[in-house]
């Protein structure tokens, strides 16, 4: 028991402060401002495409990381997240490619 | 430190070192990646399928959805506050922010009906194409999440209110939180995905 509640306190580390939550979500909320500028920029798709997606993959990141303390939190906590995102991620894009090189669908 | 040991005398003894409830948590929203990615992928294959009808894009308002999704950011901030404001111990701040995170998700929400009602009025429907079909089913799936936080968010405020939620049960705010925040992380690719990168011409 007693090697178990040292183990158990492995899961309680220490938070970021409120200030530094106000700070994330300020960079959130410009990272947003800056998106929506690119939406509108004339520039070529793809490397729209590859700065919108970007600037998404920044957020998500600062939001489970900071918001989800999972950068805090103990890091076997990350694996079932990671998994599922990387599962879900790979599976579509394959599925995606499948669909998108043999589909006959009407338009 | 009294603190500190309280808390810690709550986390449950387990070999892997993380609370059950809060692992249960963390693969539940791993799961949910899978169901929000399947909505997605079938939207991505879809979204030009419009069958000679209205498609997303002639339809679309950015500036207002933006605005939804900076509430939804936004609402992020206040459920972390309110997170941090039950692990010290302070009740009112606690329901201050839980309050706001309510609010702020009441107005995402009523901005999404308010966008469906446009769209439906310029003959973007659930029946009028696949990327119709395809749109609503993912928007709505997560408006639902949305909702579903929402009675969450509220029932934590009541509890608090009653004096049910002392700072030993801070965990509790803590899996809403996580929920909640997962919610936001799904309109974070939505909103990307869906309405801000350009559909093939």
């Amino acid at each position: 028991m007693a090697a178990g509640g040292n183990v158990a306190t492995k899961d309680t580390h220490a938070h970021p402060n409120e200030k530094i939550y106000i700070k994330v979500a300020l960079w959130l909320g410009a990272i947003t401002a800056a998106e929506i500028a690119i939406s509108y920029i004339k520039m070529p798709d793809p490397a729209k495409i590859v700065a919108l997606v970007f600037l998404s993959v920044i957020k998500f990141a600062a939001v489970v990381g900071y918001f989800m303390h999972l950068k805090f939190d103990n890091p076997a906590l990350r694996k079932p997240f990671i998994t599922g995102i990387i599962l879900a991620g790979s599976v579509y894009t394959i599925v995606l490619l499948a669909f998108t090189l043999h589909s006959n669908t009407p338009k | 430190m009294a603190e500190q040991a309280t808390v810690a005398a709550e986390v449950h003894q387990t070999s892997t070192g993380i609370e059950n409830t809060k692992l249960a948590m963390w693969v539940f929203l791993g799961s949910e990646c899978l169901l929000f990615g399947a909505l997605i992928s079938v939207f991505l294959l879809y979204r030009n399928h419009a069958l000679g009808g209205a498609r997303l894009h002639d339809v679309y308002d950015i500036p207002f959805t933006s605005v939804s999704s900076f509430v939804l950011l936004m609402s992020s901030l206040t459920m972390v506050l309110a997170l941090a404001a039950i692990q010290r111990g302070d009740q009112h701040r606690l329901r201050t922010w839980l309050l706001a995170t309510a609010l702020l998700g009441m107005t995402f929400i009523s901005g999404q009906i308010y966008e469906f009602t446009i769209f439906v009025h310029k003959g973007f429907t659930v029946h009028s194409s696949v990327a119709g079909a395809s749109f609503f089913i993912l928007t709505s799936f997560h408006g639902a999440h949305v909702t579903v936080g929402i009675l969450m968010l509220l029932s934590l405020y009541g509890m608090s209110a009653r004096g049910m939620l002392p700072q030993e049960r801070s965990t509790a705010v803590e899996y809403i939180g996580l929920y909640w925040h997962f919610v936001d992380i799904v309109w974070i690719v939505i909103f990307t995905l869906v309405y801000l990168i350009p559909a093939p011409k």
